[in-house]
């Protein structure tokens, strides 16, 4: 630990001249940007459910305050309404400073305009983020939120049912995968899988994995996609996993959230970012060492399944009349010190190739980066972040699917909603 | 506030009517017409903190999300306090989907089976109230009351966990009944069997104010015309019909009147249960502009929704609202 606040008061210290040097970065709100012009002041910082590790908000926090005076607020958000949310916050006079942007809906912000342009800062501490991460925070060609990291999903299980299903392996075609749920469930009195349906980010890696995409151009305008055949096959796929799963059909991973299911120590595997591993432990903490990794395999030995590739971005509110400070905020949080410990508690894809070697060693990112080798986003386009309102049209042709509809009925049904929704004027 | 207690005092005591008149600044011919004008001001004075009250929490949002109907509303807009005037767009692009008269279709039928389901079992609870002994009857009251008094988010996660796919007592019980094909059968699957599931929890929230108002009813019938009419021959339904029923009829009006409208306005339950769900079939109105409007974040869109939720309701108890006013003119 004191290495750490040693290590930290290193940073910091650079950081101050590192920023002094490039103090001339254009006139922020903040006039004499020195350490002591933000006391007493407070930064509020928005973060996802899951993204922030204590440990690693206790080391930013206190590099925080000792580089600015100032204080730091982490404030908890849940993916469900998040961007109602966000919405209203931006409206509002005294809005959060600070806020984690899911990747796939950053560009709709953008288009908003109530997210702070912070080309400046991606000349500053930006020249080396990996390009296809910093991407969805390109709109009309400026930068308007920062990389932070990105995850994708692995397979989750539990040792213990598998071995004593006698199962020595794990799978590496998606063959092998479904004969091993298949012994589980012939074995075992466990649920082989919990796959609910409506887990529309494994969904989407799948149409990915088939080379389809959920909307495609028409014109000038997008439009659904869901009757491509391609996206038909990557939903029978699906459909065969949930055939394992008696979990509800109308229902996400997060109602009930799968890894409380899975921490009951009665569900051979789920699919889950790796974070959820936490949540199971902090469930039940007698799962943790049954818990296991694999990378979700693919139709061959030689290529894993691919995936949706969820990321998210640190934003700058345009309302926040701190914007010096939370530009301070986000250099703390996105050196490499930082950053590079968020990848390895966390164990997520930072925001730059150079800390990767801060997932060695860790399983869940071990299992995850050869599916992020062929992973994707959903198109990174403003319109689509509408789509991803509740009723997600998405989630009903999957679970119309499930239900037995044919794929083809199922994308019918709707389309409609879908191509209002992309239709829908800012 | 003195104004108001010295207008009541003067009412009661003329002796001190004189007092806090003051001298006549004014004028000695006006001081006779003093006393009767503030007298007659004094009932306007004692509505003022109400009226104040309705104009500034339901007057002033009701105004402002009347403009907002007629605004191209987004969060760009929102976010950006842009005010972007487009006439009547908004009305004309909810008037002329399909989806906005499905769903007006389903709210008017579900309010009908709802409202109708309420007063027949709430006006037989409330008989029975008045013919149970006193223990039961205060048995049953307490259950009634709890049932009411009952948070609506609370009432709505129990029924949640009651119908609950793979946990669910409900499931657990038909099964144990030896229904085994219930054992996981998803309530929330179907647009009728998700219906189902709001309408007992929205008729079981509402049966106590119905029961519970017939029995007070029942309390003002003088026992008197029961005895007349068993003198006159009349049997249990007879004298039900002669007597009881016409005491009941104000009652029974004026609460189908409320239940109609609370269930016509139910948001609560119908969103919490399933969000309208499965594929937006259990949306009634208001379920419906909350999706449009803040859902799907086409705020002016869905202030134009609700504003023609208003109407609707008021086209729906037109009937009974004349009914009310035209009694108040013959009370009067």
């Amino acid at each position: 630990m004191k290495r750490k606040l040693a290590a930290a008061i290193v940073i910091a210290g650079m950081m101050v001249s590192v920023s002094a040097c490039g103090g001339d970065d254009g006139d922020d709100s903040g006039k004499n940007a020195g350490p002591d012009s933000f006391k007493g002041q407070t930064l509020t910082v928005w973060a996802m459910d899951g993204s922030t590790p204590d440990q690693w908000v206790k080391d930013v926090t206190a590099a925080f305050e000792k580089k600015t005076g100032a204080k730091l607020k982490f404030e908890t958000q849940k993916w469900d309404g998040i961007q109602q949310k966000i919405t209203t916050a931006l409206s509002e006079s005294n809005p959060p400073d600070v806020l984690e942007v899911g990747n796939t809906q950053t560009p709709a912000y953008a288009a908003t305009g109530g997210l702070a342009d912070l080309s400046d800062l991606k000349q500053q501490i930006g020249t080396d983020w990996t390009p296809s991460v910093s991407q969805s925070s390109v709109y009309e060609g400026k930068q308007y939120a920062a990389p932070w990291y990105f995850a994708n999903r692995v397979v989750i299980y539990n040792k213990k049912i598998w071995a004593k299903a006698g199962i020595k392996d794990t799978p590496k075609t998606r063959d092998e995968f479904f004969k091993d749920l298949d012994t589980i469930g012939k074995k075992t009195d466990a649920e082989p899988i919990y796959l609910p349906g409506q887990n529309w980010y494994f969904f989407d890696g799948l149409t990915i994995g088939q080379g389809a995409d959920l909307v495609k151009k028409d014109g000038d305008k997008y439009v659904s996609n869901l009757a491509d055949a391609k996206v038909a096959k990557a939903m029978e796929i699906y459909k065969k996993y949930a055939s394992y799963s008696k979990a509800p059909k109308d229902k996400d991973e997060a109602t009930p959230q799968q890894a409380e299911i899975f921490a009951k120590g009665k569900t051979g595997a789920f699919i889950g970012m790796g974070w959820e591993a936490g949540t199971a432990v902090q469930a039940n903490k007698a799962i943790e060492k049954d818990l296991g990794y694999f990378t979700i395999p693919g139709e061959t030995a030689d290529k894993p399944e691919s995936v949706f590739l969820g990321g998210s971005n640190l934003a700058v509110a345009q309302g926040s009349k701190k914007q010096a400070l939370a530009e301070e905020f986000l250099k703390i949080a996105l050196s490499d010190q930082y950053e590079g410990e968020l990848a390895k508690l966390n164990g997520v894809i930072p925001n730059k190739k150079s800390l990767e070697t801060n997932l060695k060693g860790n399983a869940v990112a071990e299992a995850a980066a050869p599916g992020a080798a062929v992973g994707g986003t959903t198109p990174l386009i403003p319109e689509w972040g509408a789509v991803e309102n509740a009723p997600n049209p998405i989630k009903s042709y999957m679970t119309a699917v499930l239900n037995g509809k044919s794929p083809a009925d199922a994308a019918k049904q709707v389309e409609g909603e879908i191509n209002k929704r992309l239709a829908q004027q800012n | 506030m003195s104004v108001q207690t010295r207008g009541t005092d003067t009412a009661g005591e003329p002796a001190v009517r004189k007092a806090p008149v003051p001298a006549p600044p004014r004028g000695g011919d006006r001081t006779p017409g003093a006393p009767s004008r503030r007298h007659a001001a004094a009932p306007y004075l004692l509505l003022l903190p109400a009226l104040l009250a309705t104009v500034v929490l339901l007057g002033w949002p009701l105004v402002k999300n009347g403009l907002l109907s007629f605004q191209n509303l987004n969060p760009r807009q929102l976010i950006q306090h842009l005010t972007e005037w487009n006439g009547v767009d908004n009305y004309r692009e909810v008037l002329t989907g399909q989806d906005f008269w499905h769903v007006v279709e389903r709210t008017v039928v579900f309010t009908a089976v709802n409202v109708v389901l309420i007063m027949a079992v709430g006006t037989l609870v409330g008989l029975l109230l008045a013919r149970l002994g006193k223990r039961m009857r205060l048995l049953l009251m307490v259950g009634l009351v709890l049932a009411w008094a009952m948070p609506y988010v609370a009432a709505t996660t129990v029924y949640q966990w009651l119908f609950a796919q793979r946990f669910g007592v409900v499931n657990w019980v038909l099964d144990r009944l030896g229904w085994h094909s219930m054992a996981d059968y998803n309530w929330l699957g179907t647009q009728t069997s998700t219906y189902f599931v709001i309408i007992l929890l929205l008729v079981w929230q509402s049966v106590p104010f119905v029961a519970i108002n017939l029995y007070a009813a029942t309390t003002t019938i003088p026992k008197e015309l029961y005895e007349a009419a068993s003198l006159d021959g009349a049997g249990g339904w007879k004298s039900f019909t002669s007597v009881t029923l016409p005491f009941l009829r104000p009652f029974l009006y004026a609460t189908t009147f409320l239940e109609v409208i609370w269930i016509f306005k139910a948001f609560t339950q119908v969103f919490a249960i399933n969000e309208g769900g499965p594929d937006r079939l259990t949306e009634t109105l208001p379920v419906y502009a909350y999706v449009e409007g803040v859902g799907n974040q086409h705020f002016g869109v869905g202030a134009a929704i609700s504003f023609l939720t208003i109407v609707a309701l008021l086209v729906i108890t037109s009937y009974y609202l004349r009914m009310v006013l035209k009694q108040e003119e013959d009370e009067l």
